[in-house]
């Protein structure tokens, strides 16, 4: 597996001319995008699993368990810990076999922690990603250098394999922070590089060169002339990071480097049933179903949003 | 042109020794007492004294780590007659051998697993993307744009697993992963390697169809295009002669570069399927803290990855004469 | 770690498990204890690898098994289908060791006709020259007993290092006699141990035996690919003569090693092509749902292990230190819970005593009952508010990111939260987890870890360490409440002294239940070992859950 690439990656010599828009830019993506049924389908299952995240504990009162609790009477202790049942009123998506815990309570909140770990790596990525990438592409010479080189040196490495060294070698508190981190110092070269590449192809632009003739100043011109421009850009990156960093957080849940248990997580609940998948398959379908479900989404929600905004395809 | 490949060259060098230095700094300096990681679990209070001993890790960062690069070169000898030769990646206590010889056994089977996989994505891939573009809009695009976002949002874990218990399990249609060699049956070797190949070709595939679809489109529009159709020349020529390479020749460069990767081991793959590769190797060094062997495999992918860049990049400029070398891209 | 949950291992133990009890619990499927017929090659599939292919390195409970198979020691345990499986016999010796009238030396004579698979004949010098191995720092750090009981000075290295050892006498070829530290009555079973086995002199230097076999036994080493194969074939040196354990029925060997748990289960319910000749080891608990089908059934074997998994509480913490609070716990803690995490009824049963049911010298008590093992709350508030700790308290609990773990600690800190006490769990990488837990100075409150006896004969490889507070060491500590009590280890002394097996093994009972008055380990369960075999395989006999490859075959040979 490797760290998100698709859709970051560009052929080496696309042009990336075509960045120009309004800053009135993204009321009227959004407004186009409700309209295609799509795309709004798509929005409203990312924001259906946000609200889960953001209102875990009022939502589990109401369903009645919480993710940590043990229901014995739910599992058949003379086989193995196999669970009763399916669906049922009491345990809406079934319970875990072995412990008998909620599976929809422990869903609602492993949401919680694939969408805090994946928008904050995302948050970081792209903060690092645009100043990088700025810089390298608008001072150029020395600078550029140093930044391209110390980004080719990162996607060199086999992140992954890292991820799970550092992460297993280090103890287990505030895994989640180091997960943050460590997802996205191996995930901003990629922005950085899109970045700069677009940066360099606004640099010739004349508005740009309007704005240097005027006397603004080189920190001026970045960020309020180029900057605005890559918006769009940063936009179509952003909404095909995010999917790629749930699904990284997930494969690392499932290696067992992920958040700590008894935390819920989507990938290690996944991991778990890697076991039951023959005799209980609805530990194995539902969170593969949430998970794979919301990864398509924002896929196809950044293909749209591309759509709209660079209808030429061309970046 | 050579003053651009002996920059690539002197690039390459210091990208590969950064990543030397900094895997090994982090590994030795996170840990608290590396010889105990490294002994194991049977371990006694003068086998770490013996390993402490052998690694020099009394000694300041500095002397360890040339010790090591010395041993990449020359090769190195360890305490009780243990003779590392070069390219010396390390000595695994733990298992009690040589790291380089652990991974040359185990590197064939990764490396089959990459050649058939990039073989399959790149063919399911190209085509599929070529479809898509010629057809584009149609019903035929649709349905790949579908296939590829769903290839692209599975996890390939849970595509892995799947796929073995449709297959394996429920269809009989394949055997149980296994160890054949290749000289005792040949069709059984062969049937093991189907299912890992297609979990990583899927993956690879749904971007390459993307990837392709895009290019291709970009291509087809371009003016020179234009031009070869308006001359009059026959379709299939416009394609052969004018249009496939330029669309084509960023896919396979990429490919390269994540075949490259995957020489490094596909960890997930390997593991799932219980293939004993390079991936599977550091899978398991990783669950036994075994030191010198996970820093010996990160080093092994990033070499591939460094050279793969270098020798994609050099291949395209020479394939590619609109690229001006020199330019980073 | 991580990987570990794709990983199976059911292995808890810290130390080696071997053996057989002499209260058979198991049950056997009808098909599988027949008696096996002569020849073809019998399947192993396994997730780990072998540790060491040396017995002088290597000491887990998978490996010693296998070691029977290439080695052959002084002393060993008898075959499983023995009428006691748990007894020592003679293997290479021709009969158990004649002991002085003051303890302190052993003697032993050789059988005549035992033979290396290289032709030679093993004499004396070469079971002394074996059993100096495990002096080597780099080598011997496999089972230490031996070290440990017989005499050398303080500065002997091993062979390689020391030269020869003047305290283990070889008067001539067929004769050895062992000069002990302090008396041992079972000296036998410290001879059966893997680092008992015999070497040609001056062999396996260095890594020498990491990928090679000098063979003792009925079979040799084919091929060897390491984490991948391990193929045996018959060593034509073994005179079936001069063996009374092994039957060697079987032509060959093949062990398959780093598969998946779950597949290896997939494989053996369908039994395709040589599967048919496979055995492994013990089943996932998610596979015993599927093995309801009358054939399936009929197949399974199932008995109990002779290892506990138990919650080793630090008498040194505050606030553990008070007995009432240990005492509170032990009445707290859900064990039918942490039964089911584990796997539920088929897979385990609560433990209530610290020697198994499975081991010599167990008795049946249980000092903090409850209903159904669902803990008593009401009792456990009172003892804590006697201790002073009404509001309870907050712990850190030690565990390893293996799955069945992980839910057995939230099933514990499930139960104690009913009481007031916080635990919080630390999860430890398993590659330094028996470190930091054996290290008394980095510990923390609780950890949850296993425990087999090396031999079954007895309760003093179980006791002893886990209890006697003299053990207590700075590094690779095993007694982890680091009980510390001048009456127990007084008793320990008592047991370990006395001559007649029977009178101790009373003595451990009794050591038991005074031990677990001042509630220093919280028992959880004993594991069963559910397997599966191949239903082409035969002599499955099972009395304390390990089968013993030394008598298995298959049934008709021809197929598979």
């Amino acid at each position: 597996m490797t760290i998100p690439t698709t859709g970051l990656t560009v052929p080496a010599d696309s042009g990336q001319e075509t960045a120009g828009t309004t800053p009135q830019l993204r009321a009227s993506v959004l407004r186009t995008l409700l309209r295609d049924p799509v795309a709004a389908a798509c929005l409203a299952y990312i924001v259906l699993v946000l609200m889960m995240a953001a209102f875990a504990p009022l939502i589990v009162k109401v369903s009645g368990w919480d993710p940590y609790e043990f229901d014995q009477s739910a599992i058949d202790a003379n086989m193995g810990g196999i669970p009763l049942g399916g669906f049922s009123g009491s345990h809406w998506l079934g319970v875990e076999p072995g412990t008998g815990r909620d599976i929809f309570a422990r869903i609602v909140y492993g949401a919680r922690a694939s969408m805090l770990i994946a928008i904050s790596a995302t948050v970081l990525t792209t903060l690092l990603g645009v100043v990088f990438g700025l810089l390298a592409g608008y001072f150029g010479g020395r600078t550029d250098m140093v930044i391209s080189r110390v980004m080719e040196f990162l996607m060199a490495f086999p992140a992954l394999i890292f991820m799970i060294a550092v992460l297993s070698a280090l103890p287990a508190d505030d895994r989640q922070y180091l997960l943050v981190v460590v997802i996205s110092v191996f995930g901003w070269p990629y922005l950085a590089r899109i970045v700069r590449g677009q940066t360099m192809s606004l640099k010739q632009r004349e508005f740009v060169e309007a704005a240097v003739a005027s006397g603004a100043s080189r920190s001026t011109v970045v960020f309020t002339e180029i900057l605005p421009n890559l918006r769009s850009t940063i936009l179509v990156m952003v909404t095909l990071a995010v999917p790629g960093y749930i699904g990284t957080e997930a494969g690392l849940s499932f290696l067992g480097v992920g958040v700590v248990p008894p935390t819920p997580s989507w990938g290690q609940m996944i991991a778990s049933s890697v076991n039951w998948y023959s005799v209980v398959p609805l530990y194995f379908v539902v969170p593969g179903t949430f998970l794979a479900l919301l990864v398509l989404s924002f896929m196809v929600l950044g293909d749209r949003v591309r759509s709209v905004v660079d209808p030429k395809g061309r970046s | 042109m050579t003053r651009y490949v002996v920059n690539r060259l002197a690039g390459m060098v210091l990208v590969l020794f950064l990543v030397c230095l900094f895997t090994y700094m982090v590994f030795f300096l996170l840990s608290p007492d590396p010889a105990v990681q490294i002994c194991g679990k049977n371990c006694t209070p003068e086998r770490i004294d013996q390993i402490r001993a052998n690694l020099g890790l009394d000694e300041p960062f500095v002397t360890q780590f040339l010790n090591f690069l010395r041993g990449l070169f020359i090769g190195r000898e360890y305490e009780g007659g243990i003779n590392c030769p070069a390219p010396c990646l390390g000595y695994s206590f733990q298992t009690s051998q040589v790291v380089t010889d652990m991974i040359v056994q185990r590197l064939p089977v990764t490396a089959v697993v990459a050649v058939g996989a990039a073989v399959l994505w790149l063919l399911m891939g190209v085509v599929g993307g070529l479809i898509s573009a010629v057809q584009e809009g149609k019903f035929a695009d649709r349905f790949i744009a579908g296939l590829t976002l769903g290839g692209m949002s599975v996890p390939n874990y849970v595509l892995a697993l799947a796929l073995q218990y449709v297959f394996v399990v429920w269809l009989q249609w394949l055997p149980f992963p296994q160890a054949v060699p290749f000289a005792d049956d040949p069709v059984q070797w062969f049937l093991n390697f189907i299912l890992p190949w297609s979990v990583l070709a899927i993956g690879y595939a749904s971007s390459y169809t993307r990837l392709t679809r895009a290019n291709v489109i970009d291509t087809l529009d371009e003016n020179f295009v234009r031009t070869a159709r308006a001359k009059g020349l026959r379709p299939d020529l416009v394609w052969r002669r004018h249009a496939l390479r330029p669309a084509l020749t960023p896919i396979v460069t990429i490919a390269g570069m994540d075949f490259a990767g995957l020489l490094g081991g596909a960890l997930i793959t390997e593991t799932v399927f219980g293939i004993n590769g390079v991936g599977k190797l550091a899978a398991d060094s990783i669950t036994k803290n075994d030191q010198p062997v996970i820093m010996a495999v990160t080093l092994l992918a990033a070499f591939f990855v460094v050279v793969g860049n270098m020798v994609v990049d050099l291949l395209y400029s020479a394939i590619d004469p609109r690229v001006r070398v020199g330019v980073s891209a | 770690m991580a990987v570990g949950s794709l990983m199976m291992a059911s292995v808890l133990a810290v130390s080696a498990c071997s053996g057989s009890s002499s209260s058979a619990s198991g049950t056997s499927g009808s098909g599988s204890t027949q008696t096996p017929a002569t020849g073809g090659t019998v399947q192993v599939l396994q997730a780990a690898d072998f540790s060491y292919l040396d017995p002088t390195r290597g000491w887990d409970g998978g490996v010693n098994a296998f070691y029977r198979l290439v080695y052959r020691t002084l002393v060993t345990k008898a075959a499983n289908n023995a009428e006691d499986p748990n007894a020592m016999v003679p293997d290479l010796a021709e009969s158990l060791g004649k002991v002085s009238d003051d303890g302190l030396s052993w003697t032993y004579t050789l059988k005549k006709g035992v033979k290396f698979d290289t032709g030679a004949e093993i004499t004396s010098k070469d079971v002394k020259f074996g059993i100096e191995r495990s002096w080597d720092p780099q080598i011997g750090i496999g089972s230490p007993y031996l070290k440990q009981l017989i005499d050398a000075p303080d500065d002997y290295q091993g062979p390689y290092k020391s030269g020869a050892l003047d305290t283990i006498e070889t008067p001539d070829d067929s004769t050895i006699v062992f000069h002990l530290k302090e008396a041992y009555p079972e000296f036998d079973a410290a001879l059966s141990m893997p680092s008992g086995t015999p070497f040609p002199e001056g062999t396996g230097e260095g890594d020498e035996f990491i990928s090679d076999i000098v063979a003792s036994g009925p079979y040799d080493l084919e091929k060897y690919t390491p984490g991948s194969l391990i193929e045996l074939k018959r060593n034509p040196e073994w005179d079936a003569s001069t063996d009374d354990v092994r039957k060697a029925y079987p032509d060959a060997w093949k062990f398959s090693i780093g598969l998946e748990g779950a597949t290896i289960d997939e494989r053996l319910i369908a039994g395709q092509g040589t599967d048919i000749n496979a055995i492994a080891g013990t089943v996932q608990t998610a596979t015993i749902a599927r093995l309801q089908t009358p054939q399936l059934k009929a197949r399974t074997t199932k008995a109990a292990s002779t290892c506990l998994t138990y919650m080793g509480l630090n008498t040194t913490k505050k606030p553990l230190t008070d007995v009432k609070v240990r005492q509170a716990i032990s009445y707290a803690i859900d064990k039918s819970a942490v039964l089911n995490a584990t796997g539920g009824t088929q897979f385990a049963t609560v433990a209530s005593t610290i020697i198994p049911s499975t081991v010599s010298g167990h008795t049946d008590f249980d000092l903090y009952p409850s209903q159904n093992n669902a803990g008593d709350v009401d009792k456990a508030k009172q003892l804590l508010t006697e201790a002073g700790y009404a509001d309870g308290f907050g712990m850190t609990l030690d565990i390893r990111p293996i799955p069945a773990v992980q839910r057995q600690a939230e099933a514990i800190q499930q139960s104690l939260k009913k009481v007031g006490i916080d635990l919080k769990l630390n999860v430890i990488d398993t590659s330094t987890y028996y470190e930091t837990i054996g290290t008394p100075s980095q510990q923390h409150d609780a950890a949850i870890t296993g425990w087999c006896p090396d031999w079954n004969s007895s309760a003093s490889t179980f006791i002893p360490p886990l209890f006697d507070g003299r053990n207590i060491t700075e590094k690779g500590n095993n007694n982890l409440a680091q009980l510390d009590d001048d009456a127990v280890n007084a008793a320990i002394d008592k047991a370990k002294a006395m001559t007649d097996i029977d009178a101790a093994n009373q003595a451990w009972g009794a050591l038991d239940e005074q031990i677990m008055k001042l509630a220093p380990i919280v028992p959880l369960n004993v594991e069963n070992r559910i397997y599966l075999p191949g239903e082409n395989v035969a002599g499955m006999i099972t009395p304390s859950g390990d089968y013993d490859y030394t008598i298995m075959g298959l049934k008709d040979p021809s197929k598979g």
